[in-house]
């Protein structure tokens, strides 16, 4: 087994995918402009890199939707406007508080809503609590793992920051969607906890999809 | 002539939206999706302007387009770091490892009109935290004027150079510096005063300053 990850060519994107930290961690780099037929055949995962432009992957979304038909994990981070273009997928935005750690004692929202799961044997839950960019509202049959609580929330509705959906679209893909954007960040050399975070789920996808 | 294009990545926050809406400044400019670049004519612009999240690698493709724009007297501004050099006169961004808060003190080297009247200290620091403005440099062409360093080691985050096939480039190894329209201080200066400096264009008098 596999894991790819797509690249959208941003200076983070470099850093993070062909740095030294993290380049040993994906078997197969693809640049999303130029991803074409079969380049997923044989992965049995793929990680769509955050932040990598909308337009790129909207324009590529058959190709995905192809990889999820078959049985496929996209595992898709923040910032790309996954609602556009992939099922089940309902996200509403947020304004970002970058500050919230100034303050001493602050609660930021974050609760890991389903300890038991395999991604939370690699990823430390204080390692998923930073700035998020918006919520999603997980589908029936998807499972939230880490969520902001409803009074952390300036809307008070409160929704998942990362969620699992196996069976998507009655399917047999399998969607991990969050709106933390660690390749962003660690590619920026900028917040400890967003290279923790991906030090956590790359350790889970070495465990799931490359052995 | 229109004072700049800019090239648009679909970010759900930051300064293009900004930048775009207020009156005063979105008038002043086209915003493009990036990947429209390739059937945009660019010699009715003064500028381009190129942000952080954009995709190297496509600029780099558009090397020969981005060229002629500077032969032309266009001028190229990019903020971010540079990973794929798209321009002769760029160079791989280098992080400054283990950075502490005093190797992130902005300090000016020259004097630039995009940044007249703009206090250092406003640059190093947002609500106490240094960081924001640059934990690196590009490393700047032989030539080019170095505006403002970091820490002790003055490393290069802003430049300005007149590249060989023509025109003006300018720099900064940060997040782009019309994000910073909202914020408290003279950082707010940076967006307007760069697109006056667009339109002064780069047929200045031998000698003057870029």
């Amino acid at each position: 087994m596999s894991l790819a990850v797509l690249d959208g060519g941003a200076y983070y994107h470099h850093e993070a995918i062909r740095g030294p930290r993290f380049r040993d961690r994906f078997d197969r780099v693809l640049y999303v402009p130029e991803l074409a037929d079969g380049d997923l055949d044989g992965c049995a995962a793929a990680i769509v890199a955050d932040r990598i432009l909308p337009a790129a992957l909207r324009r590529k979304r058959r190709i995905l939707l192809g990889f999820l038909a078959r049985g496929g994990t996209l595992i898709v981070l923040g910032e790309n406007r996954a609602h556009e273009w992939l099922p089940g997928v309902s996200w509403s935005f947020r304004p970002t508080n970058f500050w919230w750690w100034l303050e001493e004692g602050a609660d930021p929202g974050h609760r890991i809503a389903a300890p038991d799961h395999e991604i939370f044997r690699f990823v430390e839950p204080a390692d998923v609590v930073w700035h998020y960019h918006g919520l999603f509202a997980p589908p029936p049959g998807a499972e939230a793992l880490a969520a902001i609580a409803p009074q952390a929330d300036p809307e008070g509705k409160g929704g998942a920051i990362l969620y699992d959906h196996r069976g998507v679209a009655s399917g047999a893909g399998r969607l991990v969607v969050s709106s933390l954007d660690p390749f962003y960040h660690h590619g920026s050399h900028f917040m400890p906890a967003a290279t923790r975070f991906l030090d956590g789920l790359l350790a889970w996808t070495d465990a799931a999809f490359r052995r | 002539m229109t004072d700049a294009l800019l090239l648009d990545c679909e970010q759900a926050e930051g300064g293009v939206h900004l930048l775009m809406t207020r009156p005063d400044l979105g008038s002043r400019l086209d915003v493009a999706p990036l990947y429209e670049l390739e059937r945009t004519e660019l010699s009715g612009y003064r500028g381009l302007l190129v942000g952080l999240h954009v995709d190297q690698r496509y600029l780099a493709a558009r090397r020969p387009q981005l060229e002629a724009f500077l032969a032309g007297g266009g001028t190229v501004v990019f903020c971010g770091h540079v990973a794929y050099p798209f321009l002769a006169e760029l160079s791989a961004y280098r992080p400054i490892s283990g950075y502490k808060a005093a190797d992130l003190v902005v300090a000016r080297v020259a004097e630039h009109p995009v940044w007249a009247g703009v206090d250092v200290a406003d640059l190093t620091w947002r609500r106490g935290v240094a960081g924001f403005y640059g934990r690196g440099g590009n490393p700047p062409p032989a030539g080019a004027t170095v505006v403002h360093t970091l820490g002790p080691k003055a490393v290069p985050v802003d430049f300005v150079c007149r590249p060989a096939v023509g025109g003006r480039l300018l720099v900064h190894a940060g997040a782009d510096l019309w994000g910073y329209l909202e914020t408290d201080g003279t950082a707010a200066r940076m967006a307007p005063q760069l697109l006056d400096w667009l339109a002064a264009g780069a047929e200045r008098p031998a000698g003057g300053m870029l």
